[in-house]
């Protein structure tokens, strides 16, 4: 998970965005207060949309409470509370933040990922624990990637598919009851994963080629060694295409879920968050982990 | 229990016709079968399609204004009317082109059992005959795109029904699934929410330039079309 899912602020009302951070703030809470106060860090943008989507099949009114918290001392923020796809948003992210971190300790022999899996252990027992299905899923999905990237399978698509059927996995909460919503919220969760994935790729270009890391675009495009920028130019087209059209049918599942609320922030984020993020990935202009705070 | 044709339209009860037909319009556009080809959510789109389209015949036949619709006496649904939107005629003339083009006549056997699979979500199937077939033709490649995108591999799925239609240009389905393709990501790329945003609207520095420029034309005929510079 990388926190690419995110609003376009500047396009989003007070309002609804007040609502948004009062998800997310929930999600962190939830892992807070059933994890303990360490795994809070793992928190991202990506998994408060999910809160905000899963929670929008339901008509009931949120309960919302204004509180304080470690991050923010000094203003009393408004936090979605007691709610039970806050609570799964949040079981999902401990999930994945351990096997991404547990990741990149077996892969980079990165020390941050050997602590942070560490930490992250006990939270992910009690979490798995819960789902136990769906984990199991998504660590078969997961052996699946590991797989493929030794492999060094060159095609984009069939890279991009391991972890977009684990977006797939998360999207389909089982906390929905009706069958063809899960259906609907599956195929999001399957083009959103991809998305996410194919915009990882295409971020993390320089680095793998310096550090020699398996990149499917780099297989599939067949880099050489000549001039990255000319390289992205070249492939910049397509890879356009696959991502926008990955985005189209996010739209597409979307309408027809038929949100019973919080429209107004997933409008903004399906019809305009994802496009800005892409374009500005597409352009270069945005660095991993550079966050905007919330 | 049938829902209420107004919420359905997501328009208020009462609504003119003018306001029905437009919120059918918008709501057609939304859920038409073009933008839900090669779509595993397919049966569901169509399932809206016809809610709506019912609803909407339901309306335009009963209401009019201050129609008060009554879900306990009325039932509507089972209305055959022949009251149709220019979106319903678009949308029987693509279920009848889809019907024709399973009866291809120069498609052999095999090919014909790969579109029944795809129709039918069986795509594991349907790529098993494919790799077994050794003629790989235009339709072949067409096909094996179908699979491709319906799986949710787009970037090979684009490429093969590309090669398809470079294969034979003549060839009306490939050209139009391709066109298709293209038009997904354009329109939603160039969706409305995105561009009524403040990045379409010109900013101070667009504005800023734009009158030094023009200034400086006027200055260059002699003119001055700002006075202080």
């Amino acid at each position: 998970m990388f926190g690419y899912v995110e609003p376009d602020k500047p396009e989003l009302k007070i309002r609804e965005f007040e609502v948004f951070r009062g998800y997310y703030c929930g999600v962190c809470k939830s892992i807070g207060k059933r994890f303990g106060q360490v795994p809070r860090i793992s928190l991202n943008y990506d998994l408060a949309f999910l809160a905000v989507l899963l929670d929008s099949t339901q008509g009931e009114m949120s309960i919302g409470k204004v509180e304080r918290c470690i991050a923010h001392p000094i203003r009393k923020r408004y936090v979605i509370r007691r709610n039970q796809f806050v609570d799964y948003a949040a079981d999902m992210n401990i999930v994945l933040a351990y096997y991404n971190l547990r990741d990149k300790w077996s892969d980079e022999k990165n020390l941050l990922g050997a602590f942070g899996s560490m930490v992250l252990r006990g939270a992910y027992k009690k979490a798995s624990k819960r789902y136990k299905e769906k984990t199991e899923k998504i660590k078969s999905l997961l052996d699946e990637l590991i797989r493929l990237e030794k492999e060094k399978c060159a095609s984009l698509d069939e890279a991009a598919e391991p972890f977009a059927n684990i977006m797939r996995e998360v999207f389909q909460c089982p906390h929905v009851e009706d069958e063809s919503k899960r259906k609907v919220l599956g195929w999001l969760g399957y083009n959103i994963g991809r998305w996410i994935y194919i915009l990882d790729a295409w971020d993390d270009l320089a680095d793998d080629i310096k550090s020699g890391s398996y990149n499917a675009i780099l297989l599939q495009f067949q880099y050489n060694g000549g001039d990255l920028d000319a390289f992205k130019a070249s492939i910049k087209e397509r890879l356009d295409f696959s991502l926008t059209y990955s985005l189209s049918e996010c739209e597409k599942a979307y309408s027809l879920l038929g949100a019973v609320k919080n429209a107004g922030i997933i409008d903004n984020i399906i019809y305009s968050g994802l496009i800005v993020k892409t374009d500005k990935v597409l352009q270069g202009r945005c660095k991993k982990n550079e966050k905007e705070s919330i | 229990m049938k829902k209420n044709p107004y919420k359905v339209l997501g328009v208020k009860e009462g609504a003119s016709y003018d306001e029905i037909k437009k919120a059918y319009r918008e709501l057609a556009k939304k859920y038409h079968p073009d933008r839900y080809r090669n779509n595993p959510l397919a049966d569901l789109a169509d399932e809206k399609m016809r809610e709506i389209n019912e609803a909407y015949d339901f309306l335009m036949k009963n209401a009019g204004g201050a129609y008060q619709y009554q879900s306990e006496s009325q039932s509507y649904g089972n209305s055959t009317a022949s009251q149709s939107g220019s979106y319903r005629t678009q949308y029987q003339s693509q279920q009848s082109r889809q019907q024709s083009q399973q009866g291809y006549a120069d498609e052999s056997e095999l090919e014909r059992q790969v579109r029944t699979h795809i129709n039918n979500g069986n795509l594991n199937e349907a790529q098993r005959i494919l790799d077994r077939m050794r003629n790989r033709n235009a339709n072949w490649y067409y096909l094996q795109g179908l699979v491709f995108l319906r799986r949710g591999w787009y970037d090979r799925g684009y490429s093969n029904i590309q090669r398809a239609a470079n294969m034979d240009p003549t060839n009306y389905e490939y050209r139009n699934a391709l066109n298709n393709l293209n038009n997904q990501s354009f329109g939603y790329r160039h969706n409305p929410y995105y561009n009524n945003t403040y990045r379409s609207n010109p900013d101070m520095c667009q504005i800023c330039g734009t009158l030094w420029c023009a200034d400086s034309c006027c200055e260059c005929m002699g003119g001055d079309l700002i006075g202080c510079c």
